[in-house]
């Protein structure tokens, strides 16, 4: 099944996009990553995987600093994208996320129309200059986030319409709205039946031309077809990383192997 | 996973007679208790929907009589000698007049309106003032002193009757209690049955009762509402103007911004405990700190309004909690996910989802601050206050004035069985603003209701 990905592998570029130091999350008394370090490739698509619960959509969401809003979560360590210390007292997280999209587990489109879901983060970030600017980026995210044709006739009707996996492919036109450079995703199509599932992995195989995509998964089959490096977190720590193709064939943890074999998890 | 697991296998052989065809004992008693539980709960719901029709029908059969009042027509000769002794019509001068000047011409009228019936009474012509409320005086009085022109011409005036005339109409005064009134006599009384027959004692809706002022003790068929109406108006604009934004931005900031520690959480306690204080507390806490400390005006709407303002924050406070709380945290990391701050997620996307539970509860905690007369027990807004109509809007918020619930525990505590009637047509006015709200509530929630 991901034997076909090794030739695609090779176009991956091989600069660091994100680089991860000794990161370590506390939730109050719960040490939920331990010194976790990692390299995350520009145009790559990198998946986590590893049983629940261990931490790997805690680490994610350490990238674009969404941990900030739980109170009780401490992050320390060292996370740079493009060399810059996110955690730097001077970085708005604010900005950090514009360059730093997210699509979360469930489908969670603002209860507004398509167009104003899509058209909300240029629009707080000033990106476009009028009405017809905004009208542009809005058709060219629906367009990246393979919707458009299905929407394209109904942009002023509700975005909460949709069915799940529009509604997953219409908050992915919303986090590439806003121009990011790298793409989280938290379980993007644990939501999803199996057609809406393919869809959007064959979305997440076009984004990777122009972004850094880092998805966590439960499905080692999808981990497998779509993510040319893998990291296998297992109780808050990263057991092993490398090319997809390495893990799943030739693992060379004996945890990583009992995974993916289903022994654990 | 690797060891198979052990499944103990049911040896034993099926129980005889374990059909699902007959119920068990079990499950007879089971459904039994169900069936009580639900008996009970129909029970329970027929008693309060019992209760609330023995009220409502206790308010309407009392208080609807006061919406309707009893009135004579009688032709008034306005003697120019009388109310212009001066002969030139110029409205100051006749001012001068008071109503001791006006009230013999009323009686006058009277005495000639029975002679022109041609009703035979030993009652004393100069006696004939039982039959008239001392309102009707003022009434000839003011309407001749508009229109100077009148004077000197019969003019037919629709006076308002006693309180007894009008509490005889309605079977509140009978012949057997008049025996015992020095107030009125019999023989009034069949003077108003025969001026009955002849359509000139008349009663009908009185537009008085819900936007007139109150009156004093002795003229319960003059007092009105209205004045009182505009005392709770001012008020609410007062509780509206403050708690809402204040409670508002309380509960964003508590809910959304502020940290979790000891502080909020001692805060949060206070917010409730504050919910549950007895409203009379407020009272004295607005007696001592606006009136006599601010030395704010005694008995004005602006004190009432603000504490009631104090009375109702915890309750828009908590309201407003639970409405941000119920709006689903996957719509705040969706705002902070595009890069929306902190506060555009709250604004752009929290608040307007939160709308319909914040609108609820401000209308039903306005509609607390309505009904509610104890405080205003404390800070002098009850009594005999309720008398004139403000001049602007300075004087509605300033002057001394009643409210609604206060004005009706007025009138319940005056002696006057005729203020009985008054009170209870109070509260049907007081229940038909707060169905009113209440009712606005609900549409606001339909129509703001998200819509996913």
């Amino acid at each position: 099944m991901y034997d076909n990905r090794a030739s695609e592998s090779a176009v991956t570029a091989d600069d660091i996009k994100i680089e991860a130091k000794r990161v370590n999350v506390h939730y109050g008394t719960t040490h939920a990553i331990k010194d976790v370090d990692v390299s995350i490739l520009d145009k790559t698509v990198t998946a986590f995987i590893g049983p629940s619960g261990c931490g790997k959509s805690t680490f994610l969401r350490c990238i674009n600093r969404m941990n900030d809003t739980i109170d009780v979560a401490r992050v320390t360590g060292d996370i740079r994208i493009d060399g810059e210390d996110i955690n730097d007292a001077r970085v708005d997280p604010v900005q950090l996320r514009a360059k730093v999209g997210m699509v979360f587990q469930k489908p969670n489109p603002f209860p507004k129309s398509i167009y104003d879901n899509v058209a909300y983060g240029p629009k707080i970030h000033g990106l476009a200059k009028n009405k017809g600017d905004l009208d542009d980026i809005v058709e060219r995210a629906l367009r990246r986030g393979a919707i458009w044709d299905e929407v394209k006739d109904r942009l002023h009707a509700p975005g909460t319409g949709l069915s799940g996996g529009q509604q997953q492919r219409l908050c992915i036109a919303r986090a590439v709205a806003t121009e990011p450079e790298v793409l989280l995703m938290d379980e993007p199509c644990s939501a999803l039946d199996p057609i809406a599932t393919g869809q959007v992995e064959e979305l997440i195989d076009e984004l990777r031309r122009d972004y850094s995509v880092v998805i966590v998964t439960h499905s080692m089959q999808q981990a497998a077809r779509v993510s040319q490096k893998t990291a296998f977190f297992h109780l808050g720590n990263l057991i092993e990383y490398g090319d997809t193709d390495e893990i799943f064939t030739n693992p060379k943890d004996p945890k990583t192997e009992s995974y993916i074999t289903g022994r654990i998890g | 996973m690797t060891d198979a697991t052990q499944i103990p296998s049911s040896g034993a052989a099926r129980p005889a007679g374990k059909s699902i065809i007959t119920t068990d004992d079990r499950t007879k008693k089971r459904n039994a208790a169900e069936k009580r539980f639900r008996m009970y709960g129909i029970a329970a719901i027929l008693a309060g929907i019992a209760c609330l029709v023995v009220l409502l029908g206790s308010i309407l059969l009392n208080g609807v009589t006061a919406f309707q009042q009893t009135f004579i027509q009688v032709p008034v000769y306005l003697n120019p000698e009388a109310v212009d002794p001066n002969g030139n019509r110029d409205p100051e001068e006749m001012g001068s007049a008071t109503t001791f000047t006006y009230k013999p011409i009323v009686v006058d009228a009277m005495a000639a309106l029975v002679e022109e019936r041609g009703i035979e009474t030993e009652i004393d012509p100069g006696d004939m003032d039982a039959l008239f409320s001392a309102a009707a005086v003022a009434q000839v009085r003011d309407r001749v002193l508009a229109n100077p022109e009148l004077v000197g011409e019969t003019v037919t005036f629709n006076i308002l009757a006693s309180s007894r005339v009008d509490g005889y109409l309605k079977d509140r005064v009978t012949r057997d209690s008049v025996a015992r009134d020095k107030n009125i006599d019999a023989g009034h009384l069949d003077i108003v049955d025969e001026l009955r027959a002849e359509g000139d004692v008349v009663k009908r809706f009185n537009w008085d009762f819900i936007f007139g002022a109150d009156a004093s003790e002795s003229r319960p068929e003059q007092a009105g509402m209205g004045v009182a109406m505009l005392g709770s108006f001012f008020m609410m604009l007062v509780v509206l103007g403050l708690s809402l934004p204040i409670g508002v931005a309380a509960s964003i900031y508590l809910e959304e911004f502020a940290p979790q520690n000891r502080l909020t959480d001692i805060i949060e306690v206070n917010i409730s405990n504050l919910a549950a204080v007895p409203s009379i507390v407020f009272g004295i806490l607005g007696l001592a700190v606006f009136i006599q400390f601010m030395e704010f005006p005694q008995s004005a709407p602006l004190v009432g309004g603000l504490v009631l303002t104090l009375m109702t924050l915890p309750t828009i406070i908590i309201s407003t909690r639970a409405a941000l709380k119920s709006v689903p945290p996957s719509i705040r990391d969706a705002a902070l996910g595009v890069g929306a701050s902190k506060m555009q997620a709250v604004f752009h996307h929290v608040l307007p989802l939160a709308m319909p539970g914040i609108l609820t509860g401000t209308i039903i905690g306005l509609a607390q601050a309505l009904g509610e007369t104890a405080p205003l027990l404390l800070i002098g807004m009850v009594g005999y206050i309720a008398t004139n109509y403000p001049d602007g809007v300075a004087s509605g918020f300033l002057d001394p004035n009643s409210a609604m619930p206060a004005q009706i525990y007025e009138w319940a505590k005056r002696a006057d069985p005729a203020y009985y009637e008054r009170a209870w047509g109070g509260i049907i006015i007081l229940l038909v603003f707060l169905f009113a709200m209440n009712a606005i509530a609900i549409l606001l929630r339909r129509k703001f209701e998200r819509r996913w």
